[in-house]
């Protein structure tokens, strides 16, 4: 008996045993970058959702748990995508995470939203999230505002290391800004370019870069694609010549091929998050990928 | 042009400093305020049809149940849900409260509570509504020790996470469970075997057509830890006890003592892919004054998710009855889901049961459909 307290002390004091970093949990890949951006050497970040997953449908799972209930800072995408986090915040009982503590920090805050209904919302319009779109990170611009939601939270949980923090985003913000005037002379010939995309996930990267979306393979968010909706969006492709088919990676195949197959048009392959795809090891590289597909086409 | 873009620079630069000095406001605070709890209604369609032509419910479409749901903060760290469920009994609707419970979800670092009426953890599945699980039915153990919807006592639990390098909680509960109501025939007894091959009188009543579950003053423990076996694979274990009485004690003076242990393995392939394998294993130990009843039960259930809207499974049940003439019951089930959207599901069960010998089969189909936002603790 006495051999098991003593063991199991051992493993409390091992768990317990205090680390100078920040330990942040963010739940998305995306998320993950930009703290290690903001936060450098101070902090240790760890994503719930790997790059390659569908953040409307990550399953929540007790080593999440196990992450969040020693973190000092949660980041979420908010908007109703990472409802998901809710569930794990509360079975992590950890005071510094509860919506309105020190630790939360939700990135969307302060992100101009596209998207946003208006009236009546229900299921009959698909899985439709009430406060906007939810894929605002897919605009490299609004990385600024979820760099800035994160710097808060960073010096929330150590304000004694505000100048490091402040120092790290500038030098993101600035980097950033060199790219993105990089990618809009890229993508400069491409305005306008019509493109049919998977799921409603585009239209922050639309804007930003001048793409027309012309329609979903998804006739409403969420619901899989009908006969007649393949049907009459060959007819509208053919229509208004549109040569690219944008999906994320996780997305089935079918709708997209079935579409390429009678209209001649591409299919590029997104990988829409950090980590989500081959030589796509950053959040800068997401936008690299998906323009280089599309500029080629 | 210049002013243009310096007026954009300066409103950009403020907007952004606004955004980090207020610190994040939390996301209801998008769109218009509302003081309102989460309101949702979830409704569970369901028919079987049976080879068994004694089966006064088979052949029938109809609404088995609907659970309405309250839910929101009533203080911080402080959080109320009431499920209220209109559940069909046979022939009949009957309104129950589901759950009605207040959480304290942070008393202490790792330390959280529940007070109220509550699906108790007991195993695994014993704390899932009827509406999440991937499954038609529940699993005949389940049924047979711990009642036909779920065993949900009143009373107060303790939940901690240890302080252990790996996910691990312990739990303990004190409860008060209402007594099943039933008419008994005082002379209605039966010789029986007992565990010593020797003869005793119990007194058998109606309760071999009843639902058997605990009652009376309950006492559980659960203690649970998961491993992540992989970067997509975790595993899960618990162990549960829990100590009372029966829910026709008043009559049969049955102390009884439940023990379950449960295993969980999920792997993710891909981003809509999942295996999961779970068993769960009970035994039932009832103290009678004639003597002791031991029953044993489980089930495992596999399932494989291998697309965003499909997931089909089996599952094996094997569960003695939890009365003095025992029975054996051996069913396998083989149960397809096709998830519509987020909130509705549809799904179709084939189910092979052998209850003692006598074999029975059945077709179930079930629509799952929600309404509002409706959430439960993770489970």
């Amino acid at each position: 008996m006495k051999k098991l307290f003593l063991s199991l002390a051992a493993l409390a004091c091992w768990a317990g045993a205090a680390n100078a970093e920040i330990k942040v949990v963010t739940a998305s890949s995306d998320l993950k970058y930009l703290c290690e951006r903001v936060g450098g050497a101070e902090v240790k970040a760890e994503s719930l959702a790997s790059g390659g997953q569908d953040l409307h449908m990550v399953e929540p799972r007790p080593s999440m748990v196990f992450k969040l209930k020693k973190a000092d800072l949660v980041v979420r995408v908010g908007l109703d995508l990472d409802m998901w986090v809710d569930s794990l915040i509360n079975a992590a009982r950890n005071p510094r995470l509860f919506y309105g503590a020190a630790g939360y920090v939700d990135a969307s805050a302060g992100v101009p939203l596209l998207e946003k209904p208006e009236g009546k919302v229900d299921a009959s319009m698909g899985d439709i999230h009430i406060y906007g779109n939810p894929h605002y990170w897919l605009d490299p611009a609004n990385s600024k505002i979820m760099a800035g939601n994160i710097l808060a939270g960073l010096k929330r949980a150590a304000p004694d290391k505000a100048a490091v923090f402040d120092a790290n985003y500038a030098g993101f913000v600035k980097e950033l800004d060199e790219k993105l005037a990089g990618w809009q002379t890229r993508m400069a010939k491409c305005t306008g370019l019509k493109v049919v995309t998977y799921h409603g996930s585009w239209p922050y990267f639309a804007r930003r870069f001048g793409l027309d979306v012309a329609g979903h393979v998804e006739p409403r968010p969420g619901i899989p694609p009908s006969a007649a909706h393949l049907d009459a969006l060959v007819k509208k492709m053919k229509a208004e010549n549109v040569r690219v088919i944008l999906t994320e990676s996780y997305y089935p195949r079918k709708g997209p091929e079935f579409l390429s197959e009678r209209t001649g048009a591409k299919i590029v392959t997104a990988a829409v998050s950090t980590g989500g795809g081959k030589n796509v090891e950053t959040y800068l590289d997401v936008f690299e990928r998906v323009l280089e597909e599309l500029c080629s086409k | 042009m210049r002013k243009i873009i310096a007026i954009a620079l300066v409103v950009g630069v403020c907007g952004l400093a606004a955004a980090q000095e207020a610190g994040t406001p939390p996301q209801g605070m998008r769109g218009t305020p509302a003081n309102l709890p989460d309101i949702s209604l979830v409704g569970v369609i369901d028919g079987h049809t049976s080879s068994n032509k004694a089966d006064d419910t088979r052949d029938k479409l109809e609404f088995n149940e609907v659970e309405t749901a309250f839910q929101g903060y009533i203080y911080p760290e402080m959080k109320a849900d009431v499920f209220l469920a209109l559940h069909k009994h046979g022939t009949e609707y009957e309104s129950e409260i589901c759950e009605a419970k207040v959480s304290f979800l942070s008393l202490a670092e790792g330390l959280s509570a529940e007070v109220g009426k509550v699906n108790a953890e007991f195993g695994k599945m014993n704390k899932a509504h009827s509406h999440t699980r991937a499954m038609a039915d529940q699993p005949a153990a389940l049924t047979n020790f711990l009642g036909e919807h779920a065993l949900n006592p009143q009373g107060a639990a303790l939940k901690y996470l240890l302080p252990l390098p790996f996910y691990a909680q312990a739990q303990v509960g004190a409860w008060t469970a209402a007594a099943h109501e039933h008419h008994v025939e005082g002379d209605n007894t039966a010789d029986v075997l007992d565990v010593d091959q020797s003869t005793v009188t119990v007194v058998l009543a109606p309760e071999e057509t009843e639902d058997f579950s605990p009652a009376g003053k309950l006492y559980t423990a659960r203690l649970n830890a998961a491993f992540p076996l992989a970067d997509g694979a975790e595993l899960e274990l618990g162990v549960s006890g829990l100590k009372g009485k029966g829910s026709h004690w008043e009559h049969h003076q049955d102390n009884i003592k439940l023990a379950g242990a449960d295993f969980t393995l999920k792997f993710w392939p891909s981003a809509y892919r999942r295996f999961t394998l779970q068993g769960e294993y009970l035994r039932l130990t009832r103290d009678v004054p004639v003597g002791k009843l031991k029953r044993d039960g489980l089930y495992v259930f596999g399932n494989y998710r291998f697309s965003k809207y499909w997931d089909l499974g089996a599952r094996f049940d094997y569960a003695e009855n939890a009365f003095p003439v025992i029975t054996y019951e051996r069913d396998y089930s083989l149960i397809a889901t096709r998830r519509l959207t987020e909130t509705t599901t549809l799904r179709a069960q084939y189910k092979h049961i052998n209850l003692s010998g006598e074999k029975t089969d059945e077709g179930w189909l079930q629509l799952i459909f929600g309404l509002g936002p409706h959430s439960h603790e993770m489970e």
